[in-house]
């Protein structure tokens, strides 16, 4: 039975690799740092300026969780919610390059790197996103790749590929 | 606020605690980070693909972050209370492999554990060392719904 939510949404048949879904801008404020910081990652250098001075970051930066939830917020709202998304498998490759600090304004781009049938679920395509995330000097602050899995519209139709995971990435066979 | 890098010992497992995630706090998480219909609608959430509601895999990893967060506030008082000072914790480069693998539904409690792979000396940062720890979080029928790699820096004793 088709998905009434999703059925008018394009679904793993109308995705194609190289797609690049714009991020819309977000300015950190050093109230949110502090709100975000008591909530999921209450370290003293996203919550206390002299610590955060004579921290690693050199200032009062933002959690990187914070960069990521702000991220996905913008990924989920203004793209996944206009595809038939199935549900996140997870992110590979996260790297925080920079720290996002008060006042910055971070950015970005998603971009489809790969689509995939699943192994698993034979209605279902997983979709690989590169997520290239910057601040307003155009320095990259995080980048990570990002699976989601997506419904297939005919699966009868569309060929199989081989793929012998579902894994967020297809590198080094993790197990589903 | 935590121990020192010469202390970490690989293999080593930190349980990290218990969190139950309430179908108002997986919504309100979602509203903010997640809006997906299955995050945030009970009702058009049945009609999707895990039949529920459930929560967003961001809110689960988060959720892990705070519970290693306390646990090491948590090993510095107890280092404290031994005469001993505590080690300094630094921010993370990132993580790998960060993996959801069973759905989070509302009343599941998961149980978190930290265990460290590997450690070595920063070749960027001097004085500092690099730990590889996994986080791991479970849920009451003893499934792992969630595994993730980080990478996380740590002071060198005197350095």
């Amino acid at each position: 039975m088709p998905n009434p939510i999703t059925a008018n949404r394009r679904h793993y048949e109308d995705l194609a690799v190289g797609e690049v879904i714009d991020l819309a801008p977000t300015t950190v404020t050093k109230q949110m740092i502090f709100d975000f910081a008591r909530e999921f990652d209450p370290l003293p250098f996203h919550l206390d300026e002299a610590a955060a001075n004579a921290s690693l970051l050199r200032g009062l930066a933002s959690s990187g969780w914070q960069t990521l939830g702000l991220t996905l917020a913008r990924l989920s709202a203004g793209f996944l919610n206009t595809i038939a998304s199935e549900g996140g498998l997870g992110f590979t490759d996260l790297k925080w390059k920079r720290p996002t600090m008060v006042d910055d304004t971070i950015s970005g781009t998603a971009t489809i790197s790969a689509l995939r049938r699943s192994k698993s679920r034979p209605a279902s395509g997983i979709i690989t996103i590169d997520l290239d995330v910057r601040n307003q000097r155009g320095e990259s602050i995080m980048t990570m790749q990002l699976a989601n899995l997506i419904a297939v519209r005919h699966p009868a139709t569309v060929p199989m590929h081989e793929m012998p995971y579902d894994s967020p990435s297809d590198r080094e066979g993790a197990k589903s | 606020m935590t121990r020192w890098f010469e202390d970490i010992n690989a293999g080593e497992v930190f349980p990290l605690g218990d969190h139950t995630f309430t179908r108002d706090a997986i919504i309100a998480y979602a509203k903010i980070y997640d809006p997906q219909y299955f995050h945030v609608d009970p009702e058009a959430a049945k009609l999707g693909p895990f039949g529920g509601l459930v929560a967003s895999g961001a809110q689960t990893a988060m959720v892990g972050q705070r519970l290693m967060v306390d646990a090491l506030f948590a090993e510095a008082d107890r280092l404290r209370a031994a005469g001993e000072e505590p080690g300094v914790g630094g921010p993370s480069p990132g993580g790998d492999k960060i993996e959801f693998k069973a759905p989070v539904r509302p009343g599941d409690t998961l149980t978190y554990s930290l265990t460290t792979l590997g450690k070595r000396v920063s070749n960027s940062i001097p004085g500092w060392g690099v730990l590889s720890n996994e986080i791991t979080a479970t849920n009451q029928q003893g499934e792992l719904v969630y595994r993730a790699v980080f990478a996380s820096f740590l002071k060198l004793r005197g350095a």
